[in-house]
């Protein structure tokens, strides 16, 4: 993810030191820097602890018990929250739901925003007004996003079914929020053009350093638009397209907004995602200890997911 | 890789390099998606200045009457002026905090060599990693028990700390290695001339390190303003609200009046857009370093 950590390895005057200078003797000058270093650190290092660390130890805690949030018992239940995850219909769906939108919800923003980007890059004219209007959707509110979507595909007035009836297709319009069928893929689609804004900003900028006299060599042997793209432009900016996908696809696992503003998860359960069912089990059905084992699932299927994206790019990448 | 020459006759023939696609695919493509990224701003920006029957004959078509008072009713009668105050309150302190603290963090991990140095970076970038809902319930209850539920501290102290996303993790990290890119005898000068860290610090190395300020101030004033889920779990039922959650308890309680709930969401987006249309440098900098960086 970020990526850059190793910058500490390139600090330069750093003495080497012993493991016991280290651990147990501080020399004077040291002793100062470290008293600044406490008052600088301090206050960011508290907060970040207070309202962050501690209570991410805590739903790693309450995972483990049967709290029910209102009561002072807490009964330690071992796994048994992450048990019964598997035989929960509403997680399996819920899980379901995130797959897709994790899947369909990166791979299409990514190919649309790199198509873009590349065509924008190679040279047309309004570039920059493009590139605006592209990325404006990203920096709009969630809320305001799903609340415009939710009346285009309003069942009688909607925008999208007065057009499909208006070219002769009114056995395909219907309540698109309302039917377990198509509720997940219009909330997904709602969401698809901030991904794409982001992903053309941030390509067209990595785009800016490819090599064009490959690409000029190219279109003089006679390289086709998408061999040009395929063999000299793609690969140029392969690790940037890795970063985007992977932050897109962690963003996946945790989408929240659209889906709770738009459907509330439901009809039923046919939209539900993790973090929407997380949070009715915590707070409209008062499983504290529920709900923070299915907050951990959250956790661990982005973090193994971004880490499992990211090696299969690198081995590909040594191949 | 496999030969990248078989479309050469197509191109032989023209003589000089082909352009990319023809010229007018290449703008057919690009007008037809800026028009679907432009379609819901439009539609909220022609609703909002509706009047009420003209919404119920034709609620989307556009530009069809001019009823500006909407922006009045909704200020007022829809409560969003009290929701505009409560965000712009809530983001201009979330931001002040995460600069002052990630850029006073940032160089005391640059600058200052002592035990743990790396193991307590480590632990901040550890926050980039881990989702809201990861704290979102013991949160709940650490606030209420604080007494802080329903406040604007509420959203304040878990977005500074980086609950939902660009906080201080994230500004730790940047401006740390912002500092690491300094030359550290610029601060030794300073302390040459008598000044200590902390003068040092604030008139010298925080000036120097503006560019990096104004990249994490406009990432933290972008999330801030449109959070939606911190203000809808610790504000519930307070008068607080946000303007993204007022919009949220006003599309789901009047959801008939079509041209309030757009003028309030175009009370929202205004100015996120203005913010977006001066600062843009910034945001895309932000965004592209961070993945670029990779």
């Amino acid at each position: 993810m970020q990526a850059g950590m190793e910058g500490g390895a390139t600090r330069v005057n750093r003495p080497k030191r012993g493991f016991v200078e280290r651990h147990l003797y501080v020399p004077p000058l040291r002793r100062q820097q470290l008293y600044y270093a406490i008052v600088f650190i301090s206050p960011a290092l508290a907060l970040y602890l207070v309202f962050m660390l501690y209570p991410f130890l805590t739903t790693i805690y309450l995972s483990l018990t049967n709290w029910n949030g209102a009561t002072a018992n807490k009964d330690f239940v071992g796994l048994s929250n992450y048990a019964r995850m598997f035989g929960d219909g509403a997680v399996l769906q819920a899980f379901w739901n995130n797959a897709v939108w994790v899947l369909v919800g990166t791979a299409s923003p990514v190919i649309i925003g790199l198509f873009l980007a590349i065509i924008l890059w190679s040279g047309a004219r309004g570039s920059l007004f493009f590139r605006t209007v592209y990325f404006l959707p990203f920096v709009l509110p969630l809320v305001v996003v799903a609340i415009v979507w939710q009346w285009i595909y309003h069942p009688i007035f909607g925008p999208l079914n007065r057009f499909l009836d208006s070219i002769g297709l009114e056995q395909i319009s219907r309540g698109w929020l309302g039917e377990p069928g198509t509720a997940l893929y219009a909330v997904l689609i709602s969401a698809i053009p901030g991904a794409v804004g982001f992903v053309v900003v941030v390509l067209f900028a990595a785009l800016q350093s490819v090599d064009e006299s490959q690409v000029e060599a190219s279109m003089l042997d006679g390289a086709s638009w998408f061999q040009r793209a395929w063999y000299i432009i793609i690969p140029q900016i392969a690790p940037v397209i890795t970063m985007v996908t992977s932050i897109t696809l962690i963003g996946g696992f945790a989408v929240f907004d659209n889906v709770f503003v738009m459907t509330g998860g439901g009809p039923g359960h046919a939209s539900e995602v993790l973090a929407t069912y997380t949070y009715s089990s915590a707070f409209q059905q008062n499983q504290a200890g529920y709900g923070s084992a299915l907050a951990m699932l959250i956790t661990v299927l982005s973090l193994v997911s971004a880490v499992v994206f990211v090696r299969l790019r690198e081995r590909q990448r040594n191949d | 890789m496999t030969e990248p020459r078989q479309g050469i006759a197509s191109t032989a023939s023209t003589g000089a390099p082909r352009r990319w696609l023809g010229s007018t695919g290449k703008y057919v493509v690009l007008l037809l998606f800026a028009l679907l990224s432009l379609y819901p701003l439009l539609l909220i920006v022609s609703t909002s200045l509706k009047d009420p029957l003209d919404v119920t004959a034709n609620p989307f078509t556009l530009f069809s009457s001019f009823n500006p008072i909407n922006f009045y009713d909704a200020w007022t009668l829809g409560g969003f002026g009290g929701y505009f105050w409560n965000t712009v309150v809530i983001t201009g302190i979330t931001v002040a905090g995460v600069v002052a603290l990630s850029s006073l963090a940032g160089y005391g991990l640059a600058r200052f060599q002592f035990p743990g140095n790396n193991l307590i970076f480590f632990v901040f970038i550890l926050g980039l990693m881990i989702p809201f809902f990861s704290v979102m319930i013991p949160l709940f209850y650490e606030l209420r028990d604080l007494g802080l539920l329903g406040t604007k501290a509420a959203v304040i102290l878990p977005a500074i700390a980086g609950a939902s996303g660009f906080g201080v993790p994230l500004g730790v990290f940047l401006m740390r290695s912002f500092y690491m890119d300094l030359p550290e005898d610029l601060a030794d000068a300073a302390r040459v001339d008598g000044c200590n860290e902390f003068q040092a610090f604030w008139r010298v190395m925080l000036p120097l390190s503006a560019p990096g300020v104004a990249v994490l101030a406009v990432l933290v004033f972008f999330q801030t303003w449109n959070n939606f889920v911190l203000a809808l779990v610790y504000l519930q039922g307070s008068d607080n609200q946000m303007l993204a959650t007022g919009l949220y308890l006003f599309a789901g309680g009047r959801s008939g009046e079509y041209e309030l709930l757009a003028a309030a969401s175009l009370i929202m987006t205004v100015p996120v857009l203005i913010f977006f249309l001066i600062f843009q440098r910034f945001f895309i900098k932000g965004l592209t370093t961070g993945a670029l960086k990779g």
